[in-house]
């Protein structure tokens, strides 16, 4: 859990003006957040979260610096005294209307401001009360302040209070706060334009979630491991991110609830929990394995694990760094670096057109070994060694049995499901997320009752054929000229959109927010991946009675879930 | 006892939960048993009934997941003496019974013998699946109003409800948030229920690991409270069929007036929780519980060393304001409100056109204008030719009259009724007849028939760890307020190649450096040696 703030961690903090500044606390350094203030970092570490700091310092004095915890009865100070005052109002409603003011006498321009740019900059420049003294003096040289109602007045003081404060609050980095920090302050365009509660549902309709304790029965477990999942991800590891949030193994942290800071700058050690039971997993066996080889290897979980299906020789995973998993050079202690696997989609279906793949490194005897130099040396062990995790982890997801299946990606989607969904076990869920709905809704076609019939109908007929005639008729390459996606594999294909509202509340003045971000909705497919029976069968369900009603009541949605008045067979 | 809601494993087991999926939101729960305990009179043991057909357990247990099962034949209509329906289909299935089971027959009289074999049946299947919190929210029998997939999805997401935390939930309800919140908080079951798991218990080495786990890392929880005494009830034998009970605390309790502590209301313990969900119908009266230091003088019970999330799911606006005001009070930080849209989509082929004579749910309408002009340019010619036959019969009529008074307007109606048909024969025919039926018209979209637009507001606030004074002191101690070591970081972290290179600089410096040195001394030692000579010189 995110209880206070580690040195080297990545942390969010909201300004003001409601931007929010990303930045690594690195001990010992400078927090610097542009016109709001810089500040030692120091200042902050082992502080807890959603504190908010205003930054006071004398002018002329560097080492004046220092942080003011403010309190949450001061932030909702305002509210609150308001709130008192609507009270008030309640009980005489009467008086109400003859002493509302209203804006009817308001001047429309800059005139009433009396204090000069001029002026504001020296404030500026003086000021050490954290910008308060600077919105006292605005407020005290408006010369129009008492002709403004209250929410005017509390507007104003709002906007200026945004332009001048010097005040942060110091918000964990977590998916949610990442995915809403990429959609407003960053490029939408690098995560897809996904938004938090499209996140939110692509996990649970993945059922994403911890592979679970394997420190019991354990033959049965290896055998079969619980929670591994399949994901193709084109949001620079936004989605590998939430997955790897909901299944225990973002955070190099989790699972440590010590209450003391003591260790907290000490390198923690390989992280407890979900990687704990793989320890013991059999060492691939390297010659003349030294002693720095008792890490465990990378990508070597066995449960609890995603597959990253990737275009290119690379996965763009570049927003694991603000999680402490950097790509090109993973630490060893964190969880990522066992349970995440990356095998590109060349690799999936030819792997032997990869290099890595292909041409196993020549083994050395190990004292023939021995008598290397030692860079020699290690170079062999890691040439091997990436050729071993490249075959492990290759042949592993052609092997197929992924417990769930989640795609975010630019391809076209039927591309990718053709050969992933062959890899998924029997009622493993399938959801997609789209930024735009035309990709999806071909999904859905593809997967329509219609098409089901006639694929179902058309496997018949090449199997008769096939008994009939002598000659090999591939049953499969014809079908697939015909249907590109295997239908009867996804059971319930849905198609729907989530969209959050926000609410001001305020008393006697609640309403949703004016403006909100456009751009992409996004969509959510999902389906379940199912295993047909091979026998001939056929629907039952009474079609001459029910058929009608069927047809009328809930034509469409029903009928691309099951046949019902479908004449089903296989 | 592993749950299939987490740990499904890949096959369906004895006395599990398994989902017979029938159509898109519609799928039956049931524990697989091989006999039925309501005793319902089935020769083949329990067996559960559907539209699609019969089902009886022995076919769907230890099915891989996923598998499409197919029904059986089940005989119905004569047990607890109803009187047989189908008297043909009963004495056939007797005949059947006969023939095959005979031995079974005999042993099926004793209630604790073994079930008698299936017979598929000519038509009906279903599909086997295992449940996840998404189809068991579809299924599960309602008691109260249910919290749907979209809202619970988004409000776990904020409550950073993930492996290992402890999560509060007041109103269980019909169970549908607490199904998912245990998915979320999932990361182990207990060890207490390992002992109840039939496998041995695992080796002392082993043993002696999962007893040092625990230490270390937190299994994450669900504590739910309910003040309806019946639902309790329910919930608690559904969790504890769903194998979810070690995971579960359900307390029958009052909330308002007697907070969260699991067990007895004032003494109990903490369930130190870092998310709370408030499904209340008055979600200030219970706040008051849940803050750091409760004024009752008990334990909180709220995790003293984290962050706590909160979130109330209320329907109204006033419910709303109440809250948030509360929320004031008592120092809640990062209030806000928000609503969950959300809506499923259809997505259909849209027939339009003239050529979709007789195709279900088509639309015969002109496609385009062009179609609409021809359709109209054979309308216009039909009409010509139409009066130019009966003018001519008129003028054949006058003709006739002139002669017989016969009338004859038969063949003048049928006339034109002939060239329409061989039209309509022939449209369909010319454009659409190599495309098959499913991909035909247009692909569109729309959103579905019944749209949810409004469930519930959402509150979202946190509460963060408290922070003293003495924590502040030992903060500063350990990381000195103004220690700042370099001036400033300005540029980037540096790659591995820019490194390296700049050692090769560094490298190459020295060694000029070190070849100036050289130099240097070379020349020192020639210039001593030179005022030496000139010394000697002299």
């Amino acid at each position: 859990m995110h209880s206070y703030v580690r040195p080297n961690q990545f942390v969010a903090f909201k300004l003001p003006s409601d931007q929010t500044r990303i930045q690594k606390i690195v001990p010992n350094t400078q927090v610097f957040l542009g016109k709001y203030g810089t500040f030692p970092a120091n200042q902050i570490i082992g502080r807890p979260f959603y504190l908010t700091f205003d930054i006071h310092e004398t002018p002329g004095e560097p080492d004046s610096t220092h942080l003011r915890i403010v309190s949450a009865a001061e932030l909702h100070a305002e509210h609150l005294i308001a709130e008192g005052e609507g009270d008030g109002d309640d009980q005489e409603p009467s008086d109400e209307a003859s002493t509302m003011r209203t804006n009817r006498d308001t001047i429309d321009d800059r005139s009433t401001q009396k204090l000069t740019i001029e002026e504001i900059e020296a404030l500026k420049k003086e000021s050490t009360g954290a910008g308060k003294e600077i919105i006292a003096k605005l407020l005290e040289s408006h010369s129009a302040i008492d002709q403004k109602t209250a929410f005017s007045l509390a507007k104003y003081k709002l906007r200026k209070e945004r332009k001048y404060m010097k005040r942060f609050t110091i918000i964990p980095l977590d998916v949610s706060y990442l995915t809403n920090y990429m959609l407003q302050d960053k490029e939408a365009a690098r995560t897809l334009e996904m938004r938090d509660e499209a996140l939110g549902l692509l996990g649970c309709w993945g059922n994403v979630h911890h592979g679970g304790s394997t420190s019991f029965d354990m033959e049965t477990v290896l055998s079969n491991p619980n929670g591994r999942y399949l994901v193709v991800d084109d949001t620079g590891g936004l989605v590998v991110a939430a997955m790897a949030e909901r299944m225990g193994i973002l955070y190099p942290h989790d699972g440590d609830f010590d209450n003391e800071q003591q260790d907290a700058h000490q390198k923690v050690p390989a992280t407890a929990g979900a990687q704990a039971e793989h320890e013991e997993e059999a060492q691939p066996t390297e010659g003349g394995a030294p002693s720095r080889r008792n890490r465990r290897p990378q990508m070597s979980a066995q449960g609890n694990t995603i597959t990253l299906l990737h275009a290119n020789k690379q996965p763009n995973i570049s927003l694991l760094k603000y999680f402490g998993y950097e790509a090109d050079d993973p630490s060893d202690s964190h969880p990522l670096y066992t349970n995440f696997k990356s095998v590109s989609f060349m690799q999936l279906l030819d792997p032997n057109a990869d290099s890595i793949y292909a041409q196993e490194p020549t083994e050395i005897p190990a004292e023939e070994l021995s008598t290397f130099k030692s860079s020699k040396r290690s170079a062999y062990h890691r040439k091997r060694g990436r050729w071993m995790r490249v075959r492990r982890t290759v042949d592993e997801a052609r092997a197929g049995g992924f417990d769930g299946l989640v795609i975010a990606t630019l391809m076209d989607p039927s591309s990718v499901l053709k050969y992933t969904i062959p890899l998924l076990a029997g009622s493993a869920p399938v959801a997609i997320y789209s930024p735009n709905i035309e990709p999806l809704t071909e999904v859905m076609d593809l997967y329509s009752t219609a098409r089901k019939t006639a694929f179902i109908n058309r496997r018949r007929e090449l199997v008769e054929q096939k008994a009939a005639s002598d000659d090999s008729v591939d049953v499969k390459s014809e079908l697939e000229e015909e249907f590109p996606l295997d239908p009867t594999l996804l059971l319930a294909p849905t198609l729907e959109t989530s969209r959050v509202r926000v609410w001001q509340v305020l008393p006697g003045r609640s309403h949703p927010l004016m403006s909100s971000r456009g751009g992409a909705d996004g969509f959510i497919f999902h389906g379940i991946k199912v295993v047909p029976t091979q026998e001939h069968i056929e629907a039952a369900g009474n079609p001459s009675r029910k058929k009608r009603k069927i047809a009328r009541s809930d034509e469409t949605p029903a009928d691309s879930g099951e046949g019902v008045d479908v004449e089903m067979t296989v | 006892m592993a749950s299939p809601f987490l740990t499904p494993g890949s096959h369906s087991q004895l006395n599990q939960l398994a989902l017979l999926h029938l159509r898109r939101d519609q799928a039956i729960p049931t524990v697989l048993q091989l006999h039925d305990e309501d005793n319902a009179g089935y020769k083949e043991g329990k067996v559960t009934t559907t539209r699609f057909g019969s089902f009886p357990h022995t076919t769907l247990t230890g099915q891989p997941w996923g598998s499409q099962i197919i029904a059986s034949k089940v005989d119905t209509g004569s047990r607890r003496g109803r009187g047989p329906q189908k008297k043909n289909r009963q004495l056939k299935r007797k005949a059947d019974v006969l023939t095959t089971n005979d031995s079974a027959e005999g042993a099926n009289d004793s209630p604790s013998g073994s079930p008698q074999a299936a017979v598929a049946a000519a038509s009906g299947f279903l599909h086997l699946v295992y449940p996840t919190p998404e189809l068991w929210t579809m299924s599960l029998p309602h008691r109260t109003q249910v919290v749907y997939t979209p809202d619970y999805s988004y409000i776990l997401h904020r409550l950073r409800a993930r492996p290992g935390s402890s999560i509060i939930e007041a109103g269980a309800g019909s169970g549908s948030f607490t199904h998912a919140a245990v998915r979320a908080v999932f990361n182990g079951y207990p060890t207490t229920t390992t002992t109840d798991d039939t496998t041995p218990p695992p080796s002392s080495s082993s043993s002696s690991s999962s007893t040092s786990l625990p230490n270390k890392k937190r299994l994450g929880q669900v504590s739910s409270f309910e003040f309806h005494e019946q639902r309790v009830g329910k919930v608690r034998q559904e969790l504890k069929e769903h194998g979810l009970d070690g995971l579960v605390h359900v307390t029958h309790r009052d909330v308002y007036q007697d907070g969260f502590l699991v067990g007895d209301a004032e003494t109990g313990t903490s369930p130190k929780a870092n998310a709370v969900f408030l499904d209340l119908p008055a979600p200030w009266l219970a706040l008051k519980h849940l803050v750091r230091h409760p004024a009752s003088g008990a334990e909180s019970p709220l995790d003293p060393t984290s962050p706590v999330y909160l979130c109330t799911f209320s329907p109204c606006l006033e419910q709303v304001q109440r809250t948030v005001s509360v929320l004031r009070q008592l120092s809640w930080l990062d209030i806000s409100m928000v609503e969950v849209n959300n809506h499923r989509i259809d997505v259909k082929r849209e027939k339009v056109g003239l050529e979709y004579e007789k195709v279900r749910g088509a639309v015969v309408f002109p496609k385009s204008v062009d179609e609409a002009v021809t359709k109209m340019r054979h309308v216009e010619e039909h009409s010509r030719k139409y009066r130019e036959l009966q003018q001519q019969q008129e003028e054949e009529d006058d003709l006739l009259n002139s002669t017989t008074t016969a009338n004859t307007p038969l063949p003048a109606s049928s006339g034109p009724a002939v060239p329409a048909k061989e039209e309509q024969a022939a449209a369909p025919s010319s454009s659409s007849s190599n495309i098959p039926l499913y991909k035909q018209g247009r692909l569109v979209h729309r959103t579905e028939d019944n749209l949810k637009t409004h469930t519930s507001y959402l509150v979202f606030a946190v509460l963060p760890r408290e922070w003293t004074e003495e924590d502040e002191q030992r903060c500063r101690d350990k990381w000195p307020p103004h220690r700042v070591d370099q001036p400033m970081q300005t540029d980037k972290p540096k790659g591995r190649k820019q490194l390296k290179r700049e050692q090769l600089q560094r490298e190459e410096a020295e060694e000029q450096q070190q070849q100036q040195q050289k130099q240097q001394q070379e020349e020192v030692v020639a210039g001593g040696e030179k005022p030496a000579d000139a010394s000697e010189e002299a």
